[in-house]
Formats: structure tokens, C-alpha cells, sequence
């Protein structure tokens, strides 16, 4: 059994993803990305923020090669990401993603949906992944659902189960796409305070998301992006009282 | 939902049908016909010494079964590899699934048993029966690799993403997250396709395969009990497909309670 996963370069403080002038063009012609640079470090949670079509989705999709990049660079724990297959599976066992949309499968309990890739990916027994499942679904408060289909709950819970089955996979870096904008407002609570947790255990995440008051305080650093581009990056603690550019605090305004 | 209209017109149905029935029968003195009902049972099965003796009908019928049995297996597997072929990104792959379905649409299945038993089979050496399977199989998978490939499409692409980023390949992606999603969503239209492949049996008699259609032309051209005959056939061919149907239902149940 595996606990800790291999961290290629996952020493203290060490490169977890590199993101290098990444550019992607989709194909009508409108750049999704132009020449992202971003760095995130072991046990650090990145917050990126920015309006709608910036650009956001684009490059979570890229970091786990749900999107081919036109060029640049994505390096996840010391394997760069390429066009070929095997590099892709690499990449995608050491990041884990959470959607907007939950995406839980619909035919398969909640554990059903924790066990699933355990097994197919990794490797593991029923037993060995049930007792995973089990242990995650306690962390994020869903252990007396475990046999429920995902229809049968709430939106909340959904999502904290999606939160656990990616977990369960063990993976060195954390992706949330907008993790809490299509719940009701009571439920968006109960998914940050998983994520919260999730991140004072030192998971190293990359968080998109609207809600400010969590990036302030869950954050390390802040990233801003607007038409593909990082416009500006700074401390997540400092980074809303005095932005620098124009443009966030345009954006900052209309938010918060 | 179509299933509960069909619930609620069957007595109605029913009535129709007898009404129609009735009609027929009332307009036969003209015709002159003279029944032998009484003749027909032992065509079904017959009792000597206390022992089952199968007739030519059932015999038929256990042919039909077995042949449509075989077909809707291997039906099904084509229709679904012609579903993955399609969907694939190797233009040879869609172009070879386009043919196949094209081909076989766009053609009489009489002409596709033809074409079997007298050109392909003895290329392969294979007999009747197995032609009859063979051409079944290919005629009804290209309607069904249809449905597949709806089914797979009415899937949202964010199964795909969930089941990719999770580490599953392509592959165990459609095992276990997008086919029992798809396949559960297209019971009915397959079920119908089933249904067909049992009607559309009848035109293996067409290469002397002795099946159930086969069996009746030989008993009413022997006998002259052509009504009796036919009717009896037509009977056994609605109670196998009704049958299906309802068996169909009981799946469908058993699956959406599961959801
Ligand atoms: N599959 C696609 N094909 C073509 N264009 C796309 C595709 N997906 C996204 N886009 C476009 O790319 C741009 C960036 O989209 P993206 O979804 O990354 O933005 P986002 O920052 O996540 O926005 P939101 O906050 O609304 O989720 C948008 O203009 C969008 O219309
Ligand atoms: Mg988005």
C-alpha cells in the first residue's frame, strides 16, 4: 500500500507545477491563453481569480491535459506534459481535479465512485480501496452516505464526495474549478470548509474560484487572469488591499 | 411516456382485435373455407407411448429461438463496434464503420441472406445456419450501432473529463463509466431492435434454414391447412416478441429503480 505520494521534485519548497508561456488558440481562432507563466510550490495553494472567459477553466485543463497546448510548457512534478499518451497518464496520476459540476457518476454509489479509478488506476483491491473510500468519505463528512447514488444528494454533497474521490487517487497537486458556483448558497459552506481543511493538510492546490473571503484565507498567493493572460500575481494576504493593476482593480470592484 | 399510453390502449386493443377478428370469420362462409383445427396440434407436438414427440412447429420454433438467440449476441456486439469505430479518430476506423452501416442499410435483407449463403458461405464453409446468423447479425448490428452511437453522444462530455482526469484510460473510460450510462439510456430502442430481429427471422426460411416460417410453408403446402397454419405462426411470433417486451420492461424497471 501506498501512503505519501512520489513526489519527483517534492522536497520542501520544491517545483510542484511549472507553467511556462503557455498559448492556446482554440480552433475559430480566439486565444484562450497567451504565454501563461505560473509556479506553484509544494504545500501551496494558488488562487486564481478573473472574470468570466478569461481563460480559467482553459488553463486547469491544460495543467491535466484535458486540453492540448500550441506551445509552452507544463511540467507537473518534474514530468513535462507532451502530446503523447504516456506522458498524459503520467500528469493525470499526480493531479487530481474537481468540476463545477461535480461530475460524479450517476450509475455508481458514492463509494462506488471513490473505488472506481483505485482500482483501474492503481491497482488496488476492493478492500484496500474500500478502507480508502471509507476514510475519505469520514474526512469530508459523508461517511453515512457511502451507498447513496449521486441523485440521491444534495449538491453539497455531491461535490464533497467529488472532493474525496479525486483525493483517493493521491495525488501531489489539487485542481478546483469553481468548485462551489453552481451550489446553493446554504451548501457553499460545507464544500469550503472541506477544501479549507483540505489545504491545512498541506495539499498543494490550485483554486478557481469567486469567493474572496476564501482566497484570502485559504490562499498563499493570488493570481489574476483576463483575456488568457495573467495581468497580476501577488500574496493572497496583501494581494486585494493594494492591487497594482488597473484592470484587478477594475475587477475587484465589480466583485467584491 | 410511450409504455404507459401502451398500458392504458391495450384493452382497447384487445376489443379491436376481436371486433376484427370477428369480421374475418363472419365473411368466410362466402369463402368457402373449410377448417381442420383439430388437425393442427400434432404439427406442434405429438404423444406416443407416453413419450413428448417435438413436431415440425416446434421444432421451428426452437430453431427460430436458437437463431435469433445467437444473432441478438452478436448483433449487438457489431452494432457496438460500429458505435466505437464511428466515434473513433482514425479516419480508416469511421470510414470502415460508415460502410459497413451504409452497406447494409441501404440494401434487402433478403439480398444480404442471398449474398451470404450463396457467395460468402462457401468462401468460408460455413452452413445454412450459421448464414442465416451471420447475416441476421450484420443486418440488425448496423440499426443497433445507431443506437449505440446515440446513446454513447447523449452521455455529457463531462463524464469523459471526470473519468480522464481521474487517471482511466479511453478505453476503461467506456467500460465502466459512458456504455452502462448509454446502454441504460437506450433500452427501449434496443429492445425494439430485438423485436425486429425476431420478425425479420422469418426470411431465413428464404436459404431452407427449418425454422418456424420455414415449418409452416411446408405444413400448409402439405396440408392445405393454410389458415390454420398461418394463423397459429403469426400466434407464435406475437407471444415470443410480446414476451420480449415485457421481459424488456421488467429490465427497464429493475434499472431506473437503481438510478
Ligand atoms: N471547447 C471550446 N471551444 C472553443 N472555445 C472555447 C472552448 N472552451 C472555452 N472556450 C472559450 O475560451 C475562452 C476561455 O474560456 P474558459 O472556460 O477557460 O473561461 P473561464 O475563465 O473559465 O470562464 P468562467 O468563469 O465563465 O468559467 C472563452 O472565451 C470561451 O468562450
Ligand atoms: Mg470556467
Amino acid at each position: 500500500m501506498e501512503k505519501a505520494p512520489e513526489r519527483g521534485g517534492g522536497e520542501r519548497n520544491g517545483s510542484v507545477l511549472s507553467v511556462r508561456s503557455v498559448t492556446k488558440t482554440w480552433p475559430g481562432g480566439a486565444a484562450a491563453l497567451s504565454s501563461v507563466s505560473l509556479e506553484v510550490r509544494h504545500r501551496e495553494v494558488l488562487v486564481v481569480i478573473g472574470p468570466s472567459g478569461s481563460g480559467k477553466s482553459t488553463l486547469l485543463r491544460c495543467i491535466n491535459g484535458l486540453e492540448p497546448v500550441d506551445s509552452g510548457e507544463i511540467v507537473v512534478n518534474g514530468i513535462r506534459l507532451g502530446r503523447e499518451k504516456k506522458s498524459r497518464d503520467l500528469v493525470r496520476r499526480q493531479v487530481g481535479m474537481v468540476f463545477q459540476s461535480y461530475n460524479l457518476f450517476p450509475h455508481k454509489t458514492a463509494l462506488e465512485n471513490i473505488n472506481l479509478a483505485q482500482r483501474l488506476v492503481k491497482g488496488r483491491t476492493l478492500a484496500e480501496a474500500t478502507e480508502k473510500s471509507l476514510a475519505l468519505l469520514r474526512k469530508v463528512g459523508m461517511e453515512d452516505k457511502a451507498g447513496a447514488l449521486p441523485a440521491r444528494l444534495s449538491g453539497g454533497q455531491q461535490q464533497r464526495v467529488a472532493i474525496a474521490r479525486a483525493l483517493a487517487m493521491n495525488p501531489s497537486l489539487m485542481l478546483f474549478d469553481e468548485a462551489t458556483s453552481a451550489l446553493d448558497p446554504e451548501m457553499i459552506g460545507e464544500v469550503l470548509d472541506t477544501m479549507r481543511a483540505i489545504a491545512r493538510e498541506g495539499t498543494t492546490m490550485v483554486v478557481v474560484t469567486h469567493e474572496m473571503g476564501f482566497a484570502r484565507e485559504a490562499g498563499d498567493r493570488v493570481v489574476f487572469m483576463d483575456a488568457g493572460q495573467v495581468v497580476e500575481e501577488g500574496a493572497a494576504k496583501t494581494f486585494f488591499d493594494a492591487p497594482a493593476m488597473e484592470r484587478t482593480r477594475e475587477f475587484l470592484s465589480r466583485i467584491l | 411516456m410511450g409504455n404507459n399510453t401502451f398500458k392504458t390502449a391495450w384493452p382497447s386493443a384487445l376489443i379491436l382485435a376481436m371486433a376484427a377478428l370477428w369480421l374475418f370469420f363472419s365473411s368466410l362462409p362466402g369463402l368457402g373455407y373449410h377448417w381442420q383445427w383439430y388437425r393442427l396440434p400434432r404439427y406442434f407436438a405429438t404423444f406416443q407411448d407416453g413419450a413428448f414427440i417435438p413436431g415440425p412447429l416446434l421444432r421451428g420454433l426452437a430453431a427460430t429461438l436458437e437463431i435469433t438467440s445467437l444473432s441478438l449476441i452478436f448483433c449487438f456486439a457489431a452494432g457496438l463496434l460500429a458505435a466505437l469505430l464511428s466515434g473513433s479518430r482514425s479516419l480508416l476506423a469511421r470510414a470502415l464503420a460508415a460502410l459497413y452501416v451504409e452497406l447494409v442499410r441501404n440494401t434487402p435483407l433478403l439480398v444480404q441472406i442471398f449474398f451470404i449463403y450463396f457467395v460468402i458461405a462457401p468462401v468460408l464453409g460455413i452452413s445454412r445456419f450459421w448464414s442465416a446468423v451471420l447475416a441476421l447479425s450484420l443486418f440488425e448490428g448496423a440499426y443497433a450501432s445507431e443506437i449505440f452511437r446515440a446513446g454513447i453522444a447523449s452521455i455529457r462530455p463531462c463524464q469523459w473529463d471526470a473519468s480522464y482526469s481521474l487517471g482511466l484510460s479511453t478505453f476503461q473510460t467506456l467500460r465502466h463509466v459512458i456504455l452502462p450510462q448509454a446502454v441504460r439510456r437506450v433500452l427501449p430502442p434496443l429492445v425494439s431492435q430485438a423485436v425486429s430481429l425476431v420478425k425479420d427471422s422469418a426470411l431465413v426460411s428464404a436459404i431452407a434454414v427449418h425454422d418456424l416460417t420455414m415449418q409452416a410453408q411446408v405444413i400448409a403446402s402439405d396440408t392445405f391447412l393454410v389458415f390454420e397454419t398461418w394463423f397459429a405462426v403469426a400466434g407464435v411470433y406475437l407471444a415470443l416478441n410480446l414476451a420480449l417486451s415485457f421481459l424488456a420492461t421488467l429490465i427497464e424497471r429493475a434499472a431506473r429503480l437503481e438510478q
